[in-house]
């Protein structure tokens, strides 16, 4: 779990360890906080992970590049615009929370795109482009085209070995929290398997159905969702921005694993 | 009268099966298609496979005699490809529109990257009208409609100075990796998923083995040496397939597409492994219609269709997804839908090729 108390602390940390060698050039870090209609506890908005290597080049102040890449949440379908799109709010939030940082982030969403065929794109971006850091949105499309969960474990594992022996960082963002979805077996057969190939590998992954549905049944008045009741609005792309950001801030000076709770 | 099955035919007609298969995620006899046992897929064949046939245009007596009609028959096939495109991109849109307000599933309307259009229609069809956004699993037309307006360019090269086209092409191939030129999506972000640029050098090699001379002489004077040549190849690229094998991506952006297996811009690892697939796998076919030739017949029939068969195998496969997600997945489902696309892509090559010419009807081409 990323704890919001220990935030503080990571970031008075930071602040530490940037403070002899690279204070012209490294960023001045705030905590990414949540703001009220997204705030959610600390269990629900992910588990630990590093990102560790992105927290040095922040430090040295190189330039960072971050990729996110998925299916409908990631083009941010259910926007009133493109800059609505999840990857956009997070480039505001993460430039107000690393201030001086120099981070580009690509948006790479195909909408309704299945692990595997992200996979083989995955692949090939990063032959191109060469993230520092990967934002993987996925599950949705897999649990809705029935794709057995152990292939899709199969692929998500076979990627992240790649990934790891190209020294990419990657943060996993799981999928969405709908009513109607949360009583789809196979939907959360997926979601399970996602959450546990993040514990084992000790990813940082994002428990986007656990904050919705915290906020979904705490907050009556607060919809994350569009008319169509699947996909996300303005508000719950803010709300995924914040709690990535959230997540991203928080993992990038986490050097060990610290177990998950519950998903 | 339809000529009689070839080889050609015949693996055209197996790739267009397995795009149909590999085409619905998720489903049991995606694990057994070909990309399961090498680099390559059966886009690559199909491409591969498209060059040779050109050559042999290329090479007949209509197109030697006037090559100024038959570089103008190029360019109107890819005018009707073109038009294949749109028309079966809208027709996959309506089934999706259909499907996600029968089952009342609003996902249905972000499946094969249609949410581009769906969110944002206005843009969304001049990316339609312009290739720019192409339908997830609808992006080999567009490549075709780029090597068709390449070709007469090509096969004037292959007139003038036959030995300068595969260089040409490697050269443009080389440039194009090492610059990681592509051309872009629009309104969504990034680039296309078949770079045309670099997999013209997969249509040449097909175009160039298949002729007599200079390439193609040498394959077939060295066959034997280079089926023998092929198989630790195509015994590396199982291996890779089989263990999700990839290469480290290199730091050094220039050398970086040609180290990687990148099915975008056709990397040489992928080329390498279907030029010895090719190199081996061919002479099956005549073993194959000795012993099964209603089958391989069946196959070549649909590879003699390919432009039809393949459009129909699209909405084929987009409809074999929505039925999974209703009905669920397993070996009884995945086998009927197997069977059904099948029977449709059959239908559709019968219907192209012996009744449409009967009833004066005429599928846009060939």
């Amino acid at each position: 779990m990323v704890h919001r108390g220990s935030i503080t602390a990571l970031v008075l940390a930071l602040a530490f360890a940037l403070a002899p060698a690279a204070r012209a050039q490294a960023p001045v870090v705030a905590a990414a906080a949540f703001s009220a209609s997204c705030a959610v506890p600390d269990a629900d908005v992910a588990t630990s992970g590093s990102l560790a290597s992105l927290g040095a080049k922040l430090k040295a102040g190189d330039p960072v590049k971050i990729m996110a890449i998925g299916s409908s949440s990631t083009v941010g379908i259910g926007a009133s615009s493109r800059n609505h799109a999840y990857p956009s709010d997070l480039s505001g939030i993460l430039a107000k929370a690393l201030k001086g940082s120099h981070i580009e982030i690509i948006n790479r969403g195909v909408s309704g795109e299945v692990a595997a065929t992200t996979a083989q794109r995955i692949r090939d971006e990063v032959d191109v482009e060469r993230p520092d850091l990967l934002l993987w949105q996925l599950g949705t499309n897999d649990a809705l085209s029935r794709v057995p969960p152990d292939q899709f474990a199969e692929t998500v594992n076979t990627t992240l070995d790649w990934l790891k022996e190209n020294k990419i960082e990657v943060a996993l963002i799981g999928l969405q929290y709908t009513s109607k979805l949360a009583r789809d077996a196979n939907y959360i057969a997926i979601r399970d398997v996602l959450f546990k190939i993040a514990n084992e590998r000790h990813i940082l992954y994002i428990r986007r159905y656990a904050a919705m549905k915290f906020i979904a049944r705490t907050r009556a008045k607060v919809r994350l969702l569009s008319p169509d009741h699947f996909h996300l609005n303005d508000l719950g792309y803010e709300c995924m921005a914040e709690q990535v950001a959230h997540a991203v801030v928080a993992s990038l000076f986490v050097k060990r694993f610290r177990p998950g709770a519950a998903r | 009268m339809p000529r009689p099955a070839n080889a050609i035919d015949f693996w055209r007609g197996c790739a267009l099966v397995t795009i149909s298969i590999d085409h619905v995620p998720g489903n049991l006899y995606v694990n057994y298609t070909l990309h399961n046992f090498a680099l390559s897929d059966a886009s690559e064949v199909f491409v591969f496979l498209a060059g040779w046939a050109m050559r042999l245009v290329a090479d007949g007596s209509a197109a030697r005699s006037n090559p100024g009609a038959a570089n103008w028959r190029l360019v109107r096939r890819s005018g009707r490809l073109y038009v294949s495109q749109i028309v079966f991109s809208l027709l996959a849109l309506a089934i999706l529109v259909l499907g996600a307000v029968v089952l009342n599933a609003p996902f249905l309307y972000d499946w094969n990257a249609a949410g581009t259009v769906f969110a944002d229609p206005v843009r969304g069809l001049i990316g339609l009208a312009t290739l720019l956004t192409q339908l997830g699993y609808f992006n080999i037309l567009p490549l075709y409609v780029i090597l068709m307006l390449m070709a007469p360019v090509m096969i004037t090269i292959y007139r003038r100075w036959p030995m300068l086209l595969l260089p040409a092409s490697l050269a443009l191939y080389a440039v194009v990796l090492a610059s990681r030129f592509n051309l872009p999506n629009w309104p969504a972000p990034g680039s296309w998923f078949l770079n045309p640029f670099a997999w013209q050098l997969n249509f040449v090699l097909g175009f160039s083995i298949a002729g007599k001379t200079g390439i193609g002489a040498f394959a077939r004077r060295f066959r034997w040496p280079l089926f023998v040549v092929s198989l630790p190849i195509l015994a590396l690229g199982l291996l890779a397939s089989q263990t999700h094998f990839a290469p480290i991506s290199p730091q050094t952006p220039w050398i970086r597409l040609f180290v990687a297996f990148n099915k975008t811009y056709e990397s040489p690892a992928r080329l390498i492994n279907m030029l010895a697939l090719a190199a081996v796998v061919p002479g099956i076919f005549e073993v194959l219609h000795r012993v099964i030739a209603p089958v391989t017949s069946a196959f070549a029939k649909l590879g003699r269709n390919s432009l039809s068969v393949f459009c129909v195998g699209s909405l084929a496969s987009l409809v074999g997804q929505i039925y999974r997600y209703v009905v669920g997945g397993g070996a009884l489902n995945d086998t009927l839908i197997l069977v059904c696309t099948f029977l449709v892509l059959w239908i559709t090559a019968w219907y192209t090729e012996d009744l449409s010419p009967r009833w004066s009807l005429r599928w846009p081409s060939r």
